[in-house]
Protein backbone atom coordinates (compact mmCIF):
# COMPACT_ATOMS: atom_id res chain seq x y z
CA UNK A 1 0.00 0.00 0.00
CA UNK A 2 1.25 3.48 -0.88
CA UNK A 3 1.46 6.07 1.90
CA UNK A 4 0.16 9.61 1.44
CA UNK A 5 1.49 12.85 2.89
CA UNK A 6 -0.88 15.76 3.50
CA UNK A 7 0.29 19.35 2.98
CA UNK A 8 1.07 20.70 6.47
CA UNK A 9 1.56 24.25 5.23
CA UNK A 10 3.03 25.71 2.07
CA UNK A 11 6.54 26.85 2.97
CA UNK A 12 8.67 26.43 -0.16
CA UNK A 13 7.58 26.92 -3.77
CA UNK A 14 9.85 25.56 -6.48
CA UNK A 15 9.57 27.05 -9.93
CA UNK A 16 10.87 25.00 -12.82
CA UNK A 17 11.46 28.17 -14.75
CA UNK A 18 13.27 26.70 -17.75
CA UNK A 19 11.52 23.33 -17.64
CA UNK A 20 14.13 20.77 -18.61
CA UNK A 21 16.05 23.09 -20.90
CA UNK A 22 19.73 23.05 -19.94
CA UNK A 23 23.08 23.78 -21.55
CA UNK A 24 24.56 20.72 -19.83
CA UNK A 25 23.44 17.10 -20.00
CA UNK A 26 24.59 15.55 -16.73
CA UNK A 27 24.53 11.78 -16.55
CA UNK A 28 22.74 11.79 -13.18
CA UNK A 29 20.16 14.51 -13.90
CA UNK A 30 16.97 13.96 -11.92
CA UNK A 31 14.78 15.20 -14.75
CA UNK A 32 16.90 14.32 -17.77
CA UNK A 33 17.42 17.96 -18.72
CA UNK A 34 19.46 18.89 -21.75
CA UNK A 35 19.92 21.28 -24.64
CA UNK A 36 17.86 19.42 -27.23
CA UNK A 37 14.05 19.23 -27.25
CA UNK A 38 13.36 19.72 -23.52
CA UNK A 39 10.42 17.48 -22.58
CA UNK A 40 9.18 20.09 -20.12
CA UNK A 41 8.82 23.61 -21.52
CA UNK A 42 10.17 26.85 -19.99
CA UNK A 43 7.60 28.98 -18.17
CA UNK A 44 6.03 32.27 -19.21
CA UNK A 45 6.94 35.35 -17.19
CA UNK A 46 3.34 36.10 -16.20
CA UNK A 47 2.85 32.57 -14.87
CA UNK A 48 6.03 32.69 -12.81
CA UNK A 49 5.10 36.06 -11.34
CA UNK A 50 1.63 34.83 -10.46
CA UNK A 51 3.02 31.80 -8.61
CA UNK A 52 5.49 33.97 -6.67
CA UNK A 53 2.74 36.41 -5.71
CA UNK A 54 0.47 33.54 -4.62
CA UNK A 55 3.26 32.04 -2.53
CA UNK A 56 3.92 35.34 -0.77
CA UNK A 57 0.21 35.86 -0.16
CA UNK A 58 -0.34 32.50 1.55
CA UNK A 59 2.63 33.02 3.84
CA UNK A 60 5.25 30.81 2.22
CA UNK A 61 8.80 31.21 3.47
CA UNK A 62 10.73 31.11 0.21
CA UNK A 63 10.87 30.45 -3.50
CA UNK A 64 13.36 28.42 -5.52
CA UNK A 65 14.12 28.75 -9.22
CA UNK A 66 15.29 25.58 -10.89
CA UNK A 67 15.21 23.83 -14.26
CA UNK A 68 17.05 22.93 -16.41
CA UNK A 69 19.40 25.85 -16.14
CA UNK A 70 17.49 28.92 -14.88
CA UNK A 71 19.87 31.47 -16.40
CA UNK A 72 18.91 30.27 -19.88
CA UNK A 73 15.57 31.99 -19.31
CA UNK A 74 15.78 35.31 -21.18
CA UNK A 75 13.95 37.17 -18.39
CA UNK A 76 15.65 35.45 -15.46
CA UNK A 77 17.12 38.59 -13.90
CA UNK A 78 13.79 40.39 -14.12
CA UNK A 79 12.07 37.40 -12.53
CA UNK A 80 14.58 37.45 -9.69
CA UNK A 81 14.00 41.17 -9.12
CA UNK A 82 10.24 40.51 -8.94
CA UNK A 83 10.63 37.56 -6.57
CA UNK A 84 13.10 39.30 -4.25
CA UNK A 85 10.63 42.08 -3.59
CA UNK A 86 8.34 39.46 -2.09
CA UNK A 87 10.21 36.43 -0.81
CA UNK A 88 13.65 35.04 0.04
CA UNK A 89 14.80 33.55 -3.25
CA UNK A 90 17.20 30.81 -4.31
CA UNK A 91 18.48 29.87 -7.76
CA UNK A 92 19.87 26.41 -8.55
CA UNK A 93 22.36 26.81 -11.37
CA UNK A 94 25.34 25.11 -12.96
CA UNK A 95 27.13 28.46 -12.89
CA UNK A 96 28.21 28.38 -16.51
CA UNK A 97 26.22 31.47 -17.48
CA UNK A 98 27.30 33.62 -14.53
CA UNK A 99 29.48 36.02 -16.46
CA UNK A 100 31.07 39.09 -14.85
CA UNK A 101 28.06 41.11 -15.96
CA UNK A 102 25.53 38.62 -14.57
CA UNK A 103 27.48 38.41 -11.30
CA UNK A 104 27.39 42.22 -11.04
CA UNK A 105 23.66 42.22 -11.59
CA UNK A 106 23.04 39.44 -9.05
CA UNK A 107 25.08 41.30 -6.44
CA UNK A 108 23.01 44.44 -7.11
CA UNK A 109 19.76 42.52 -6.77
CA UNK A 110 20.96 40.91 -3.53
CA UNK A 111 22.02 44.23 -2.05
CA UNK A 112 18.77 45.93 -2.98
CA UNK A 113 16.45 43.30 -1.46
CA UNK A 114 15.71 42.96 2.23
CA UNK A 115 15.48 39.21 1.61
CA UNK A 116 18.38 36.87 0.93
CA UNK A 117 19.28 35.83 -2.60
CA UNK A 118 20.91 32.42 -2.54
CA UNK A 119 22.82 31.14 -5.56
CA UNK A 120 23.44 27.40 -5.45
CA UNK A 121 26.09 26.28 -7.90
CA UNK A 122 26.24 22.57 -8.72
CA UNK A 123 29.54 20.72 -8.69
CA UNK A 124 29.58 17.05 -7.85
CA UNK A 125 33.14 15.89 -7.48
CA UNK A 126 36.26 17.64 -6.16
CA UNK A 127 38.21 15.92 -8.91
CA UNK A 128 37.97 17.87 -12.18
CA UNK A 129 37.96 14.85 -14.47
CA UNK A 130 35.52 12.86 -12.37
CA UNK A 131 33.19 15.86 -12.19
CA UNK A 132 33.35 16.58 -15.89
CA UNK A 133 32.69 12.94 -16.80
CA UNK A 134 29.31 13.43 -15.13
CA UNK A 135 28.59 17.08 -15.86
CA UNK A 136 30.41 17.66 -19.12
CA UNK A 137 33.77 19.07 -20.13
CA UNK A 138 34.57 22.45 -18.60
CA UNK A 139 31.74 22.29 -16.05
CA UNK A 140 34.13 22.01 -13.11
CA UNK A 141 36.15 25.13 -13.86
CA UNK A 142 33.16 27.20 -14.87
CA UNK A 143 31.30 26.35 -11.66
CA UNK A 144 34.26 27.34 -9.51
CA UNK A 145 34.76 30.56 -11.47
CA UNK A 146 31.11 31.43 -10.84
CA UNK A 147 31.41 30.78 -7.09
CA UNK A 148 34.56 32.90 -6.89
CA UNK A 149 32.97 35.71 -8.92
CA UNK A 150 29.96 35.85 -6.63
CA UNK A 151 32.10 35.59 -3.51
CA UNK A 152 34.23 38.52 -4.65
CA UNK A 153 31.05 40.58 -4.87
CA UNK A 154 29.94 39.73 -1.33
CA UNK A 155 27.46 37.09 -2.42
CA UNK A 156 28.44 33.82 -0.73
CA UNK A 157 27.20 31.11 -3.09
CA UNK A 158 26.42 27.57 -1.94
CA UNK A 159 28.29 24.76 -3.66
CA UNK A 160 25.74 21.98 -4.07
CA UNK A 161 27.06 18.49 -4.65
CA UNK A 162 25.21 15.28 -5.33
CA UNK A 163 27.10 12.54 -3.54
CA UNK A 164 27.75 10.16 -6.40
CA UNK A 165 29.77 7.84 -4.23
CA UNK A 166 32.72 8.17 -6.62
CA UNK A 167 34.80 10.33 -4.32
CA UNK A 168 36.41 7.73 -2.09
CA UNK A 169 36.15 9.57 1.25
CA UNK A 170 35.67 12.95 2.83
CA UNK A 171 33.71 14.51 -0.01
CA UNK A 172 32.79 17.41 2.23
CA UNK A 173 36.35 18.14 3.37
CA UNK A 174 37.69 17.90 -0.18
CA UNK A 175 35.07 20.34 -1.41
CA UNK A 176 36.01 22.73 1.39
CA UNK A 177 39.64 22.43 0.32
CA UNK A 178 38.68 23.19 -3.25
CA UNK A 179 36.95 26.41 -2.19
CA UNK A 180 39.86 27.40 0.05
CA UNK A 181 42.21 27.06 -2.94
CA UNK A 182 40.04 29.60 -4.75
CA UNK A 183 40.20 32.06 -1.81
CA UNK A 184 36.56 31.52 -0.91
CA UNK A 185 36.70 32.57 2.76
CA UNK A 186 33.04 31.77 3.41
CA UNK A 187 32.67 28.22 2.14
CA UNK A 188 29.10 26.98 1.95
CA UNK A 189 28.40 23.41 0.92
CA UNK A 190 25.22 21.44 0.56
CA UNK A 191 25.37 17.71 -0.04
CA UNK A 192 22.49 15.83 -1.61
CA UNK A 193 22.03 12.10 -2.03
CA UNK A 194 21.65 10.61 -5.49
CA UNK A 195 18.00 10.15 -6.39
CA UNK A 196 17.02 7.20 -8.61
CA UNK A 197 14.98 9.22 -11.09
CA UNK A 198 15.50 10.71 -14.53
CA UNK A 199 18.77 9.42 -16.02
CA UNK A 200 19.50 7.30 -12.95
CA UNK A 201 16.08 5.67 -12.48
CA UNK A 202 16.72 2.10 -11.42
CA UNK A 203 13.28 0.51 -11.58
CA UNK A 204 13.12 0.13 -7.79
CA UNK A 205 9.95 0.11 -5.72
CA UNK A 206 8.43 2.94 -3.70
CA UNK A 207 8.34 2.64 0.09
CA UNK A 208 5.39 0.61 1.32
CA UNK A 209 3.11 2.18 3.94
CA UNK A 210 3.91 -0.64 6.36
CA UNK A 211 7.62 0.31 6.21
CA UNK A 212 6.74 3.85 7.21
CA UNK A 213 5.12 3.19 10.55
CA UNK A 214 6.73 5.47 13.10
CA UNK A 215 8.32 7.69 10.41
CA UNK A 216 7.49 11.39 10.75
CA UNK A 217 6.03 12.00 7.30
CA UNK A 218 5.42 15.63 8.28
CA UNK A 219 9.19 16.11 8.06
CA UNK A 220 9.30 15.20 4.36
CA UNK A 221 9.63 18.11 1.99
CA UNK A 222 6.39 17.17 0.21
CA UNK A 223 4.64 18.08 3.49
CA UNK A 224 5.51 21.75 3.03
CA UNK A 225 6.71 22.27 -0.54
CA UNK A 226 5.25 22.24 -4.02
CA UNK A 227 6.79 22.58 -7.48
CA UNK A 228 5.19 24.46 -10.35
CA UNK A 229 6.05 23.85 -13.98
CA UNK A 230 4.70 24.92 -17.34
CA UNK A 231 2.35 21.94 -17.25
CA UNK A 232 1.11 21.90 -13.67
CA UNK A 233 1.77 21.48 -9.99
CA UNK A 234 3.88 18.67 -8.60
CA UNK A 235 4.73 17.19 -5.24
CA UNK A 236 8.42 18.12 -5.13
CA UNK A 237 11.33 19.24 -7.32
CA UNK A 238 12.66 15.71 -7.67
CA UNK A 239 9.46 14.37 -9.25
CA UNK A 240 8.37 17.47 -11.17
CA UNK A 241 6.98 16.52 -14.56
CA UNK A 242 6.26 12.88 -13.70
CA UNK A 243 2.60 11.91 -14.16
CA UNK A 244 2.30 10.09 -10.82
CA UNK A 245 3.50 13.19 -8.94
CA UNK A 246 1.16 15.61 -10.64
CA UNK A 247 -1.47 17.22 -8.40
CA UNK A 248 -4.83 18.70 -9.26
CA UNK A 249 -4.34 21.42 -6.67
CA UNK A 250 -1.43 22.49 -4.45
CA UNK A 251 -3.31 21.41 -1.34
CA UNK A 252 -3.71 17.78 -2.49
CA UNK A 253 -2.03 15.07 -0.45
CA UNK A 254 1.02 13.49 -2.08
CA UNK A 255 1.38 9.76 -2.75
CA UNK A 256 4.83 8.38 -1.97
CA UNK A 257 4.57 6.39 -5.18
CA UNK A 258 8.04 6.74 -6.70
CA UNK A 259 11.19 4.81 -5.92
CA UNK A 260 12.92 8.16 -5.27
CA UNK A 261 10.54 8.75 -2.33
CA UNK A 262 12.49 6.04 -0.56
CA UNK A 263 15.60 8.27 -0.53
CA UNK A 264 13.77 11.12 1.22
CA UNK A 265 12.28 8.75 3.77
CA UNK A 266 15.56 6.98 4.47
CA UNK A 267 17.94 9.94 4.45
CA UNK A 268 15.67 12.76 5.64
CA UNK A 269 17.06 14.74 2.71
CA UNK A 270 15.57 18.04 1.65
CA UNK A 271 16.36 19.92 -1.52
CA UNK A 272 15.94 23.17 0.43
CA UNK A 273 18.91 25.21 1.64
CA UNK A 274 20.54 24.08 4.88
CA UNK B 1 13.43 45.59 38.94
CA UNK B 2 10.26 44.76 40.77
CA UNK B 3 9.18 41.24 41.52
CA UNK B 4 8.85 39.24 38.34
CA UNK B 5 5.40 37.98 37.68
CA UNK B 6 4.31 34.93 35.82
CA UNK B 7 3.59 34.74 32.09
CA UNK B 8 0.26 35.87 30.77
CA UNK B 9 0.44 39.05 32.83
CA UNK B 10 0.15 42.64 31.66
CA UNK B 11 3.10 45.01 31.50
CA UNK B 12 4.25 48.35 30.22
CA UNK B 13 7.94 47.50 29.91
CA UNK B 14 9.72 44.16 29.84
CA UNK B 15 13.23 42.90 29.16
CA UNK B 16 13.70 39.79 27.07
CA UNK B 17 16.72 37.72 26.19
CA UNK B 18 17.58 34.33 24.74
CA UNK B 19 20.52 31.99 24.28
CA UNK B 20 22.43 32.13 27.56
CA UNK B 21 24.68 29.34 26.27
CA UNK B 22 26.22 28.90 29.74
CA UNK B 23 27.59 32.46 29.64
CA UNK B 24 27.04 33.25 33.33
CA UNK B 25 29.14 36.42 33.11
CA UNK B 26 26.96 37.94 30.40
CA UNK B 27 23.79 36.81 32.19
CA UNK B 28 24.87 38.58 35.38
CA UNK B 29 25.80 41.75 33.48
CA UNK B 30 22.53 41.73 31.56
CA UNK B 31 20.42 41.26 34.71
CA UNK B 32 22.27 44.18 36.33
CA UNK B 33 21.65 46.35 33.30
CA UNK B 34 17.94 45.48 33.16
CA UNK B 35 17.52 46.41 36.82
CA UNK B 36 18.46 49.98 35.91
CA UNK B 37 15.88 50.24 33.15
CA UNK B 38 12.62 50.24 35.03
CA UNK B 39 11.41 46.97 33.58
CA UNK B 40 8.51 45.20 35.21
CA UNK B 41 9.53 41.72 34.18
CA UNK B 42 12.41 39.80 32.64
CA UNK B 43 11.83 36.89 30.28
CA UNK B 44 14.30 34.32 29.01
CA UNK B 45 13.36 32.66 25.73
CA UNK B 46 15.42 29.54 26.24
CA UNK B 47 18.68 27.73 25.43
CA UNK B 48 20.36 28.11 28.79
CA UNK B 49 23.21 25.70 28.04
CA UNK B 50 25.60 24.91 25.19
CA UNK B 51 28.76 26.61 23.89
CA UNK B 52 30.11 27.97 27.20
CA UNK B 53 31.58 26.50 30.41
CA UNK B 54 29.98 25.26 33.64
CA UNK B 55 26.34 25.04 32.55
CA UNK B 56 25.09 24.54 36.11
CA UNK B 57 26.27 28.02 37.09
CA UNK B 58 24.12 29.70 34.43
CA UNK B 59 21.03 27.64 35.31
CA UNK B 60 21.50 28.47 39.00
CA UNK B 61 21.80 32.21 38.34
CA UNK B 62 18.83 32.18 35.98
CA UNK B 63 16.64 30.38 38.52
CA UNK B 64 17.78 32.69 41.29
CA UNK B 65 16.97 35.76 39.15
CA UNK B 66 13.33 34.82 38.85
CA UNK B 67 13.33 35.49 35.10
CA UNK B 68 10.30 33.83 33.54
CA UNK B 69 11.82 31.25 31.22
CA UNK B 70 10.51 29.24 28.32
CA UNK B 71 12.09 26.12 26.92
CA UNK B 72 14.54 26.16 24.02
CA UNK B 73 15.54 23.18 21.93
CA UNK B 74 18.76 22.85 23.90
CA UNK B 75 16.89 22.84 27.20
CA UNK B 76 14.51 20.14 25.98
CA UNK B 77 17.44 18.05 24.70
CA UNK B 78 19.47 18.35 27.90
CA UNK B 79 16.42 17.68 30.07
CA UNK B 80 15.53 14.54 28.18
CA UNK B 81 19.06 13.32 27.50
CA UNK B 82 18.36 13.42 23.75
CA UNK B 83 21.04 12.06 21.39
CA UNK B 84 21.78 15.56 20.05
CA UNK B 85 20.95 19.21 20.67
CA UNK B 86 18.17 19.31 18.09
CA UNK B 87 19.71 22.28 16.25
CA UNK B 88 19.17 20.42 12.99
CA UNK B 89 22.55 21.05 11.38
CA UNK B 90 23.32 19.14 8.22
CA UNK B 91 26.83 20.47 7.65
CA UNK B 92 29.39 17.93 8.95
CA UNK B 93 31.65 20.60 10.44
CA UNK B 94 28.81 22.26 12.32
CA UNK B 95 27.64 18.88 13.55
CA UNK B 96 31.12 18.10 14.81
CA UNK B 97 31.16 21.19 17.03
CA UNK B 98 27.52 20.78 18.03
CA UNK B 99 28.28 17.26 19.29
CA UNK B 100 31.26 18.42 21.38
CA UNK B 101 29.24 21.23 22.92
CA UNK B 102 26.22 19.06 23.64
CA UNK B 103 28.20 16.20 25.21
CA UNK B 104 30.00 18.68 27.47
CA UNK B 105 26.79 20.43 28.54
CA UNK B 106 24.77 17.27 29.07
CA UNK B 107 27.43 15.66 31.28
CA UNK B 108 27.77 18.76 33.45
CA UNK B 109 24.14 19.69 34.06
CA UNK B 110 22.80 18.38 37.36
CA UNK B 111 19.77 16.14 37.56
CA UNK B 112 17.91 18.82 39.50
CA UNK B 113 18.63 21.46 36.84
CA UNK B 114 17.68 19.07 34.08
CA UNK B 115 14.36 18.49 35.80
CA UNK B 116 13.80 22.26 35.96
CA UNK B 117 14.69 22.70 32.28
CA UNK B 118 12.32 19.87 31.38
CA UNK B 119 9.39 21.54 33.12
CA UNK B 120 9.70 24.88 31.29
CA UNK B 121 6.77 25.85 29.06
CA UNK B 122 7.33 25.96 25.28
CA UNK B 123 5.74 29.39 24.90
CA UNK B 124 4.01 32.14 26.83
CA UNK B 125 1.65 34.98 26.14
CA UNK B 126 2.12 38.46 27.48
CA UNK B 127 0.06 41.67 27.38
CA UNK B 128 1.97 44.82 26.47
CA UNK B 129 -0.61 47.54 26.82
CA UNK B 130 -3.28 46.70 24.27
CA UNK B 131 -0.99 44.31 22.36
CA UNK B 132 -0.77 40.57 22.85
CA UNK B 133 2.70 39.12 22.48
CA UNK B 134 3.49 35.46 21.92
CA UNK B 135 6.90 34.48 23.29
CA UNK B 136 8.58 31.46 21.73
CA UNK B 137 12.06 30.08 21.24
CA UNK B 138 12.39 29.41 17.49
CA UNK B 139 8.99 30.22 16.02
CA UNK B 140 5.41 29.72 17.19
CA UNK B 141 5.34 26.69 14.91
CA UNK B 142 8.56 24.90 15.86
CA UNK B 143 11.11 25.26 18.63
CA UNK B 144 14.01 24.74 16.20
CA UNK B 145 12.81 26.96 13.37
CA UNK B 146 15.23 29.79 12.63
CA UNK B 147 13.64 33.16 12.04
CA UNK B 148 16.35 35.20 10.32
CA UNK B 149 15.66 38.73 9.22
CA UNK B 150 16.49 38.00 5.58
CA UNK B 151 14.52 34.76 5.25
CA UNK B 152 11.36 35.59 7.14
CA UNK B 153 8.97 37.30 4.73
CA UNK B 154 6.14 39.55 5.85
CA UNK B 155 3.43 37.14 4.68
CA UNK B 156 4.89 34.32 6.75
CA UNK B 157 5.02 36.52 9.85
CA UNK B 158 1.43 37.60 9.30
CA UNK B 159 0.36 33.94 8.97
CA UNK B 160 2.18 32.99 12.17
CA UNK B 161 0.63 35.90 14.07
CA UNK B 162 -2.81 34.95 12.74
CA UNK B 163 -2.33 31.35 13.91
CA UNK B 164 -1.07 32.51 17.33
CA UNK B 165 -3.82 35.15 17.61
CA UNK B 166 -1.16 37.66 18.64
CA UNK B 167 0.04 41.13 17.67
CA UNK B 168 3.71 40.68 18.52
CA UNK B 169 5.88 37.65 17.79
CA UNK B 170 8.93 37.46 20.06
CA UNK B 171 11.63 34.84 19.44
CA UNK B 172 15.35 34.06 19.70
CA UNK B 173 17.21 30.85 18.59
CA UNK B 174 19.07 32.26 15.58
CA UNK B 175 21.49 34.40 17.58
CA UNK B 176 20.91 37.63 15.63
CA UNK B 177 18.47 40.31 16.77
CA UNK B 178 16.04 42.10 14.47
CA UNK B 179 12.72 43.88 14.50
CA UNK B 180 10.13 44.35 11.78
CA UNK B 181 6.97 46.40 12.02
CA UNK B 182 4.34 44.96 9.71
CA UNK B 183 2.22 47.62 8.09
CA UNK B 184 -0.84 46.69 10.14
CA UNK B 185 0.49 47.60 13.60
CA UNK B 186 1.83 44.13 14.32
CA UNK B 187 5.47 43.35 15.06
CA UNK B 188 8.07 40.60 14.97
CA UNK B 189 11.10 40.81 17.25
CA UNK B 190 14.03 38.48 17.50
CA UNK B 191 15.57 39.44 20.83
CA UNK B 192 19.05 38.11 20.03
CA UNK B 193 21.15 36.10 22.47
CA UNK B 194 23.34 36.97 25.44
CA UNK B 195 25.53 33.88 25.21
CA UNK B 196 27.72 34.79 22.29
CA UNK B 197 28.37 37.92 20.25
CA UNK B 198 26.49 38.86 17.11
CA UNK B 199 29.05 37.98 14.42
CA UNK B 200 29.81 41.68 14.01
CA UNK B 201 33.34 41.95 15.35
CA UNK B 202 32.14 43.28 18.73
CA UNK B 203 32.45 41.32 21.95
CA UNK B 204 29.18 42.72 23.34
CA UNK B 205 26.00 40.66 23.51
CA UNK B 206 22.44 41.93 23.17
CA UNK B 207 19.06 41.81 24.87
CA UNK B 208 15.81 43.61 24.17
CA UNK B 209 13.50 45.98 26.02
CA UNK B 210 9.91 46.21 24.80
CA UNK B 211 7.83 49.18 25.91
CA UNK B 212 4.15 49.72 25.30
CA UNK B 213 3.61 53.23 23.93
CA UNK B 214 -0.13 53.81 24.05
CA UNK B 215 -1.31 51.70 21.16
CA UNK B 216 2.15 51.07 19.78
CA UNK B 217 5.39 49.31 20.69
CA UNK B 218 8.91 50.62 21.21
CA UNK B 219 11.68 48.11 20.57
CA UNK B 220 15.10 48.83 22.04
CA UNK B 221 18.11 46.57 21.53
CA UNK B 222 20.57 46.91 24.39
CA UNK B 223 24.25 45.98 24.10
CA UNK B 224 25.86 44.36 27.14
CA UNK B 225 29.59 44.49 27.76
CA UNK B 226 30.79 41.77 30.12
CA UNK B 227 34.04 40.16 31.21
CA UNK B 228 34.48 38.13 28.06
CA UNK B 229 38.17 37.47 28.75
CA UNK B 230 37.34 35.62 31.96
CA UNK B 231 34.76 33.61 30.04
CA UNK B 232 37.34 32.81 27.35
CA UNK B 233 39.85 31.61 29.98
CA UNK B 234 37.25 29.43 31.66
CA UNK B 235 36.36 27.89 28.30
CA UNK B 236 40.02 27.14 27.64
CA UNK B 237 40.43 25.62 31.10
CA UNK B 238 37.43 23.37 30.42
CA UNK B 239 38.91 22.20 27.13
CA UNK B 240 36.15 23.66 24.99
CA UNK B 241 37.01 24.14 21.28
CA UNK B 242 39.41 26.96 20.43
CA UNK B 243 36.97 28.00 17.72
CA UNK B 244 34.35 28.84 20.38
CA UNK B 245 36.89 30.82 22.40
CA UNK B 246 37.91 32.77 19.31
CA UNK B 247 34.28 33.84 18.83
CA UNK B 248 34.11 35.13 22.41
CA UNK B 249 37.33 37.12 21.97
CA UNK B 250 36.77 38.47 18.46
CA UNK B 251 33.00 38.78 18.07
CA UNK B 252 33.08 36.75 14.85
CA UNK B 253 31.30 33.40 14.54
CA UNK B 254 33.61 30.54 13.59
CA UNK B 255 31.13 27.65 13.83
CA UNK B 256 27.42 27.00 13.21
CA UNK B 257 27.83 29.15 10.10
CA UNK B 258 25.93 26.77 7.85
CA UNK B 259 22.55 27.95 9.04
CA UNK B 260 23.20 31.60 8.19
CA UNK B 261 21.40 32.85 5.07
CA UNK B 262 23.42 34.69 2.42
CA UNK B 263 22.79 38.18 3.73
CA UNK B 264 23.67 37.39 7.33
CA UNK B 265 26.63 35.25 6.27
CA UNK B 266 28.02 38.01 4.09
CA UNK B 267 28.25 40.35 7.08
CA UNK B 268 30.53 38.07 9.11
CA UNK B 269 34.23 37.42 8.71
CA UNK B 270 33.94 33.66 8.01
Amino acid sequence: MIATVPLRQLSAVWIQVTGTWCNLQCTHCINASGPVDPWLAPMAVADVERHVEDAARVGAREVYFTGGEPFLHPQMLELLAHALERLPTTVLTNGTLITERVADRLAELAARSRYSLEIRVSLDDPDREANDRVRGRGAFDRALVAIARLHQRGLPAILTATDLGTSARDLYERLRGLLAERDVAKPRIKLLPLFPVGRTASGGTPPDATELEGVDLGGLQCADSRTVTADGIYACPILAGLPQARLTAAGDAVSLSHEACRVCVETGASCRNG
Amino acid sequence: MTAITNGGSEHRRVALFGGVYSNTHALAAMLDDARGRDVEAVHCLGDVGGFGPHPDRAVALLRQSGAVTIQGNYDAAVAGGAPDCGCGYTDPRDNHFARLSYAYTLSRTSTEHRRWLGALPPSLRLRLGPLTAVLCHGSPRAVSEFLWESTTPDGMLAAMLDEARADVLVCTHSGLKWHRALGDGRHAVNVGVIGRPENDGRTDVWYTVLTSTGDGLDVEFVPVAYDHETLAREMEAEGLPGEFVETVRTGWWTTCLEVLPAKERARGRW
